[in-house]
């Protein structure tokens, strides 16, 4: 029986509110939802590394799991190939071109959006930011018509130009959001100085933009490095392959050597998951510039 | 060094006319400031004598020239902004000498023209830090040294002092005024606070809706108010106003308030037996035991400022300030008698507001 005059008194301070309960469970909730985020980001990617180091028998029968013998040959077969690294050039190549282009005409064309007033600017804004709809695959014909009617089928150029046009409405729309959100005292202030819109472009804008160059830059060059379609398209000889297009010479005919495949797609990925860890703090700057009043 | 003249200026943003044709003559070396409330126009005359907003009607001559078609570097103006607006990633010495940089002068000339300017606002120590490592009134400094630096015909200033706290604004208002006495360049300050004006100025423009309401020097301001709105702008604490109405005439009118207190007016006030009129008082007209109309009324409230205290009492039914010596033993649901001179009761027409 219990003894009730010897029950402790309940400590109301220790004992939790419902305020906390609900704030306790909404924790819970969260780590458990961004678990499960980051379990669906991370799963393939580990999954695909190890897949590399295995033997084909064993990626079919245990795809998910450790290699019980590591085949560091795959990657280093791989790595020690002529042809890994001429098409690493040529992917550096065209993403990097893609990149200068975006950058500079992106920049340029959000510059006058954000600052100069001129008929029809934001109907032609509009039509820029109807680019972010159409992924390039959908207009793969006529660009390839294009192309070839230019000339630049199987070149470099034929894969950045279209590249650039496509990225032109996401490159426009960061930049010009960023670009608006700039103190316009600042602006004046260059006036006063003596700066033009290109002056200011050039020793205001820029210099203070650094944030939004870089997530332009790495989206830009994340989306050229992964390219598969254009260039699949655009480029006839094996020499001017890029990266993704690499991946086909392990499949054959009647069978496709996967644990190969596997081991080339981890080592094409890595530059740009480093890229991303080294950048991520402008990248996320960058996106959610002129969320909030500074 | 160069004059300003501003002659039928307008400015218009579409239908909304926000400038209605001001005409006013800045003589070179001159120190004016713009005074008005919030939205009076103020800053956009600014920015139009800058360069920085179009002018829809009339023309900005500075130095007899007409310079509405011209950039703000070829009026050749500085400007001082609310914001400092200082270039982020430049050190305080780039963004000292960055609209030398731009007009193309040698880098030992820039050096020097920044050194000078530096040693004057004693910023010397703070050459090579960025905007975000200096205080506020550093950064103010800086902006004034960018100013200074290219030697301008003209200094404009948009409420500098607005973003600095209460003892940092006293401080950097005696730097400009000192500032100003050393390079003696034509300045024009736009503030909403009339102690700036007044302390600063050699004379004030007072705006209101985008007319001049009156100009003249601070004192002029203060003594002769031309209407209402100055009379109640200028002046800390403002004036009381109380309506009444005129009993007598010449030597012997009076403004005769609502519960029959009778304020004797000076001679040369234009008034007429009768007329409608509003009576002003400054505070520190209102003292006990001077001479001329006694006026009394119980203590509503009691605050002292140190040297001073500041007395609200009951006249006629509305609460009027007086300011009283801090040594004065005043006291809440007290009697508080105090006195005014005839020459000091501002008269203003009740329907027009203007001075009488």
């Amino acid at each position: 029986m219990t003894d009730i005059s010897t029950a402790q008194p309940i400590d109301a301070a220790s004992a939790p509110t419902s305020g906390q309960r609900i704030r306790a469970g909404t924790q819970v909730y969260m780590y458990v939802s961004l678990i499960i985020v980051a379990a669906i980001v991370v799963v393939p990617l580990i999954s695909t590394a190890l897949g590399g180091f295995k033997t084909l028998g064993e990626l079919r029968g245990n795809p998910f799991g450790l290699p019980t013998e590591w085949q560091w040959s795959n990657y280093t077969d791989i790595i020690v190939s002529k042809r890994y690294w001429l098409q690493m050039s040529n992917s550096l190549i065209i993403a990097l071109l893609t990149v200068f282009l975006t950058l500079t005409f992106g920049a340029m064309a959000a510059f006058c959006f954000a600052h100069i007033r001129f008929f029809g600017a934001d109907y032609l804004v509009n039509y820029f930011l109807i680019g972010l709809m159409f992924p390039a695959a959908t207009a793969i014909l006529p660009l390839y018509i294009r192309i070839r009617d230019l000339g630049l089928i199987d070149t470099y150029w034929g894969v950045v130009l279209p590249q650039v046009a496509f990225g032109m409405g996401m490159s426009i729309m960061l930049f010009r959001n960023y670009f608006r959100n700039l103190p316009s005292e600042l602006f004046d202030a260059a006036f006063v100085d003596g700066c033009g819109y290109m002056r200011f472009f050039w020793h205001i804008t820029l210099p203070l933009s650094r944030p939004i160059i870089a997530t332009v830059g790495i989206i830009s060059f994340v989306g050229s490095w992964n390219s598969y379609i254009v260039p699949l398209i655009m480029l006839n000889s094996e020499s001017r392959y890029p990266w993704p297009l690499g991946i086909m010479i392990y499949r054959g005919e009647f069978s496709t050597e996967w644990q190969l495949v596997l081991a080339f797609i981890t080592l094409t990925i890595l530059p740009t998951i480093i890229a991303f860890f080294l950048a991520q703090k402008h990248i996320i700057a960058g996106l959610t510039a002129g969320a909030v009043k500074s | 060094m160069a004059s300003v003249e501003l002659r039928q200026v307008r400015k218009a943003y579409g239908a909304l006319s926000v400038i209605h044709g001001v005409s006013l003559a800045i003589e070179d070396g001159e120190f004016v400031a713009l005074v008005g409330p919030s939205g009076c126009g103020k800053s956009t005359l600014l920015r139009m004598i800058a360069g920085l907003e179009e002018i829809t009607a009339g023309e900005v001559i500075i130095d007899n020239a007409v310079v509405n078609e011209l950039t703000p570097r070829e009026r050749n103006i500085a400007m001082v902004f609310q914001s400092y607006a200082l270039y982020p990633h430049m050190t305080v010495a780039e963004n000292m000498g960055f609209n030398l940089r731009l007009s193309g002068t040698p880098k030992p000339v820039i050096a020097e023209r920044v050194a000078e300017a530096a040693r004057m606002l004693d910023l010397m120590p703070l050459l090579d830090r960025k905007p975000a490592q200096l205080s506020g009134g550093q950064r103010q400094r800086v902006a004034m040294g960018r100013a200074i630096v290219r030697n301008p015909a003209v200094f404009l200033f948009d409420e500098p002092l607005s973003n600095l706290d209460a003892k940092l604004r006293v401080q950097m208002r005696s730097e400009i005024k000192q500032l100003h006495q050393k390079v003696g360049t034509t300045s024009i300050y736009v503030t909403h606070d009339q102690i700036e004006a007044m302390t600063l100025a050699d004379r004030i423009v007072v705006l209101n809706q985008g007319r001049v309401e009156q100009e003249g020097t601070p004192m002029e301001l203060y003594r002769k108010p031309a209407n209402l709105f100055v009379a109640a702008f200028i002046g800390s604490p403002a004036m009381n106003i109380l309506d009444g109405t005129v009993d007598g005439d010449g030597g012997e009118a009076a403004a005769r308030l609502g519960d029959g207190t009778s304020i004797r007016i000076a001679p040369e006030r234009k008034v007429k037996r009768g007329q409608a009129i509003k009576v002003g008082l400054r505070p520190e007209h209102l003292s006990p035991g001077a001479g001329g109309t006694a006026l009394a009324g119980q203590t509503l409230l009691v605050e002292p400022t140190g040297a001073q205290t500041h007395i609200v009492f009951d006249l006629a039914g509305h609460p009027v300030v007086a300011i009283v010596d801090g040594e004065y033993p005043a006291r809440y649901g007290a009697r508080f008698e105090a006195n005014i001179p005839a020459e000091q009761v501002h008269v203003f027409d009740r329907e027009t507001g203007v001075a009488l």
